[in-house]
């Protein structure tokens, strides 16, 4: 249930994608993870939504996690915003009730934060991304650019609009964006520091120990 | 557990190619076929010659076709019925097809036989008029539902008046008319029988049994009772559930108005839910009750949790674990410090099955591994209570077998997944049967497991059910407040976090100055150093740095500006330099790179040659060194090339495969060099090489 992990050098991320069903968090996901496997795609497999990523000349995994399909049961979606380094909360422009329920979304990740939020006692950014998705869909569009903007500017957060019906809109965006918010994001630079520090301890430690039993 | 014994990819099937017509597309394999009893050899001419011992035959898979098709590929070339393909269609086809269109097809193809307009040798035909017959009868025995359509059941009078007509003494026919009957009484007794199971009414019940004073309490049931009796209402759930109602096209694309189109699936989430909430409800009300017994409370559960877990009821399992890691009860610190260090220690080992870790991992694992299997045999290696409890009850109750009921949530979402990756029809309209087999693996899964649930035995116990359904429920937000009240935050200013951050939602207009820009005043610096001294107790340098950039956060509107050379594009300069997320609508962001290549002549001169180049937000390495060489009139391969971003005194290559706006060090300029790949002259000498030889042959060949 680790945050911001490290594997070597590598940093991994892990993203959760949330939002009610139908909104096409799954198409989003799928779209960006399919270009790498166009031919065979077997979601059932260890590895299926992880990906490698360069974002600002820095190497970093991606691992991606959508629930899409488990939106009605109950207590799961707290359950997997526990592991979340950051989020992508997504809506459709078609679906007015998608778009108010972003607010339930997000408490969600806030209470997650809560403790450190604490701490700050400040009205602080979280890793959050705003997505308003099937931006395609001209005719049947319900909730304006600036509707979601004003919620974004609302909860403090950042807004992106995609669509991932061909030819995509900022699929590959959404996801190097969070990255972005999640490095610049002092919650979890502390974190990711501090876990650093950890391990640099637990290596030391380990090589002691090393040199006592043998 | 892949029953698709088609799509195993053994080593003797070999991937051929495709072959298209206008109503199908095939994709061709290569089998290897092993002789056992070679058959005499035509020409019988000497004895010492060695015969054949083996052979490849073509193997093909529709992989597309039109409804018609897809209903002729039922049966073979040589008229027998293909059981495997039998399967995934009719497990899969109601996403494409209703059952009448298909019943149809077929009793139209079985009057073409008749009337031999189809051009086969007797011996075929006659093959093909049985297999057609046994098709429809197994299916009207496998898929009864499909045969239901109320009130008038249409497509069963269409197959009575097709038997009556062309086999008035069959079998079928004798099924048809017995199932019409049942269905015809079932019909007048629809009001009072037993659909109320998925009428909706079992979600999250608040009944007015509620009052009734029943003689169960939470910490007086046996634990093992209590499992057993969840896990009997889940078996039943589970065992109705219609497997094709978890289909991406109809559980996640429906139409939640209307609660029938996957009531199977709907019904087991509420049972989950049911369960879930009831956890949460015990523990957190009577409030003012002691820690000790909160604790008591927790501790049952985690006991019925395990005794879940012996049944091998994933399910009620899920549902309890990942109610005890929600918030309002996590967070009881004092009430988790009150339960048996040991129960912890089981709670964690229990929870560890359904870690996200790798996709689901160690769940997949243990689902495969214990599906179908007698008993709960797994444990992980650090699950020293589990493999104890596991040990203890085999040796308990070695012989008593059950079944497995799965979490179905991750079925959810694998079908949710391979739904939104998979296109329903093919260029041409053709129905993209591939997808179906893809489906149908796990459909496969949760049949099997749904066979294996028949291995439980389980009384009802109709007190318990009663008294279940009479706990009373809370919503999350008053669980909250119940939560904050038992186990008051030990921080004072949670309160006002709290409330502060429900305000801004509520007043929205209030807020709106109040912007992230503003948090990073003077005082709220100090919180954040305050913090980070406090808490990780590093050096003071350290924290400075962090200062440092979390006061470039707040002014990150200069991070990502790329300068430009090129004015000509309003639109793409303009975007670089704003840091508001959505740029404008329909254009994806995009810069504005200058790319260069390597060659020797550039670099004897001295002068650089850059040319500019668009670069969206989309665009990964390949695609950018193609628009590259175009720009610069480079022939050749783009896989041959690599590039690189030019930084002060490095250079950075971008990796392949990868996003390279994103990718690209915004604090320099935008410059980008790309090269000829060291190792593509091997692979170039190769390809020559090839080439070479693929000339030769025709060479030899003419």
């Amino acid at each position: 249930m680790s945050l911001v992990g490290n594997e070597g050098d590598i940093t991994r991320y892990r993203l959760v994608v949330v939002g009610d069903g139908g909104v096409g968090k799954s198409a989003i996901t799928i779209q960006y993870f399919q270009k790498l496997f166009v031919t065979n795609y077997d979601p059932t497999i260890e590895d299926s939504y992880i990906q490698h990523a360069v974002i600002d000349n820095e190497l970093c995994i991606l691992d991606v996690l959508d629930t899409a399909g488990q939106e009605e049961y109950s207590a799961m979606r707290e359950q997997y915003m526990r592991s979340g380094d950051g989020f992508l909360i997504v809506y459709s422009v078609t679906d007015t009730q998608s778009f108010t329920h972003v607010v339930d979304f997000y408490n969600q990740v806030l209470r997650k934060f809560q403790k450190t939020l604490l701490l700050f006692s400040l009205r602080e950014s979280f890793p959050v991304l705003l997505v308003a998705n099937k931006v395609d869909l001209l005719h049947s569009r319900k909730i304006s650019e600036e509707k979601g903007k004003e919620t974004a500017n609302t909860l403090g957060v950042e807004y992106i609009e995609t669509s991932a019906k061909e030819p995509p809109l900022n699929i590959d965006a959404a996801f190097h964006k969070i990255v972005q918010i999640i490095r610049n994001h002092p919650v979890t630079r502390g974190i990711q520091q501090r876990q650093r520090q950890q391990q640099r301890q637990r290596k030391k430690l380990r090589k002691m120990l090393h040199c006592i039993i043998s | 557990m892949n029953l698709d014994a088609e799509n195993s990819t053994q080593p003797t099937l070999q991937l051929w190619g495709e072959e298209k017509t206008d109503d199908s597309i095939y994709i061709i394999y290569l089998k290897k076929v092993r002789y056992h009893r070679p058959m005499k050899s035509i020409s019988d001419s000497q004895d010492g010659i060695s015969h054949l011992e083996w052979e490849k035959v073509r193997v093909k898979f529709i992989k597309a076709g039109t409804l018609e098709k897809l209903v002729e590929s039922l049966t073979s070339d040589d008229g027998e019925l293909e059981s495997t393909y039998f399967n995934i269609f009719f497990t899969t086809y109601r996403t494409f097809a209703t059952p009448e269109k298909v019943l149809t097809l077929i009793l139209e193809r079985y009057e073409k036989l008749v009337n031999n307009e189809l051009d086969l040798s007797e011996e075929v035909t006659e093959q093909l008029k049985k297999s057609v017959v046994v098709a429809i009868r197994v299916w009207l025995d496998s898929y009864p539902d499909d045969f239901r359509d109320p009130p008038l059941h249409t497509t069963l009078q269409k197959l009575i008046f097709f038997a009556q007509h062309n086999l008035p003494d069959s079998e079928l026919l004798v099924k048809a008319k017995h199932k019409f009957q049942r269905l015809t009484n079932e019909n007048i007794s629809v009001v009072t029988d037993g659909y109320s199971m998925f009428s909706g009414d079992t979600s999250l019940p608040f009944n007015a049994k509620g009052c009734h004073i029943v003689p169960y309490n939470l910490i007086n049931i046996s634990p093992t009772h209590f499992a057993e009796q969840l896990t009997r209402i889940d078996v039943e759930l589970f065992k109705r559930v219609i497997p094709h109602q978890c289909l991406g096209a109809v559980w996640s694309r429906r139409d939640k108005s209307r609660s029938t189109e996957a009531a199977t699936v709907l019904a087991t989430i509420s049972q989950f839910n049911a369960v879930s909430f009831r956890v949460m409800s015990t523990i957190l009300m009577n409030s003012d009750s002691k820690p000790t017994e909160r604790a008591k409370i927790i501790s049952t559960w985690i006991d019925i949790a395990q005794e879940l877990r012996i049944l091998k009821n994933f399910s009620s399992l899920k549902a309890i674990i990942s109610r005890l890691q929600s918030l309002p009860i996590y967070r009881l610190q004092k009430t988790w410090q009150l339960v048996p260090k040991e129960k912890v220690e089981i709670f964690n080992e229990l929870a560890r099955i359904f870690s996200e870790d790798n996709n689901q991992w160690f769940q997949r694992e243990l689902l495969i591994r214990e599906g179908t299997a007698k008993f709960a045999d797994t444990a992980g290696e650090n699950d020293r209570h589990l493999q104890k409890i596991i040990q203890r009850h085999k040796q308990n109750c070695g012989n008593i077998s059950h079944g497995t009921v799965p979490y179905l949530g991750t079925f959810l979402t694998d079908l949710t997944m391979i739904d939104a990756a998979n296109p329903d029809y093919l260029s041409g309209g053709l129905i993209n049967f591939d997808k179906k087999r893809k489906e149908f693996e796990v459909l496969a899964q949760i049949k099997l497991l749904q066979g294996a649930a028949n291995g439980y035995q389980i009384e009802e116990d109709v007190s318990f059910t009663r008294w279940f359904d009479s706990i009373l429920i809370l919503d999350d937000r008053e669980a909250d407040r119940l939560s904050y009240q038992i186990e008051p935050s030990n921080n004072n200013s949670c309160n006002n976090i709290d409330n502060g951050f429900s305000k801004t939602l509520k007043y929205r207009n209030h807020t709106k100055n109040d912007s992230i820009a503003s948090n990073s005043s003077g005082s709220s610096y100090q919180f954040y150093y305050d913090y980070f001294t406090d808490s990780i107790h590093s050096s003071s340098h350290d924290s400075l740095h962090r200062i440092n950039s979390f006061s470039q956060m707040s002014s990150s509107s200069s991070t990502s500006s790329v300068n430009s050379n090129n004015t000509s594009n309003q639109s793409a300069s303009a975007s670089a330099t704003d840091t508001s997320p959505a740029r404008s609508n329909f254009s994806p962001d995009s810069y504005i790179i200058r790319v260069t290549i390597e060659t020797d002549l550039a670099e004897t001169d001295g002068i650089v040659l850059y040319k500019s180049i668009m670069l969206n937000n989309n665009e990964r390495t390949h695609q950018v060194i193609r628009n590259a060489m175009l720009k610069l009139g480079i022939q050749g391969n783009p896989e041959n090339y690599t590039l690189s971003q030019i930084l002060a005194d490095k250079e950075f290559i971008i990796p392949h495969n990868t996003n390279v706006y994103y990718a690209i060090n915004t604090s320099y300029d935008p410059n980008f060099i790309i090269r000829k790949k060291q190792s593509s002259t091997k692979e170039e000498c190769q390809n020559n090489a090839r080439k070479i030889e693929n000339v030769l042959k025709v060479y030899v060949l003419t």
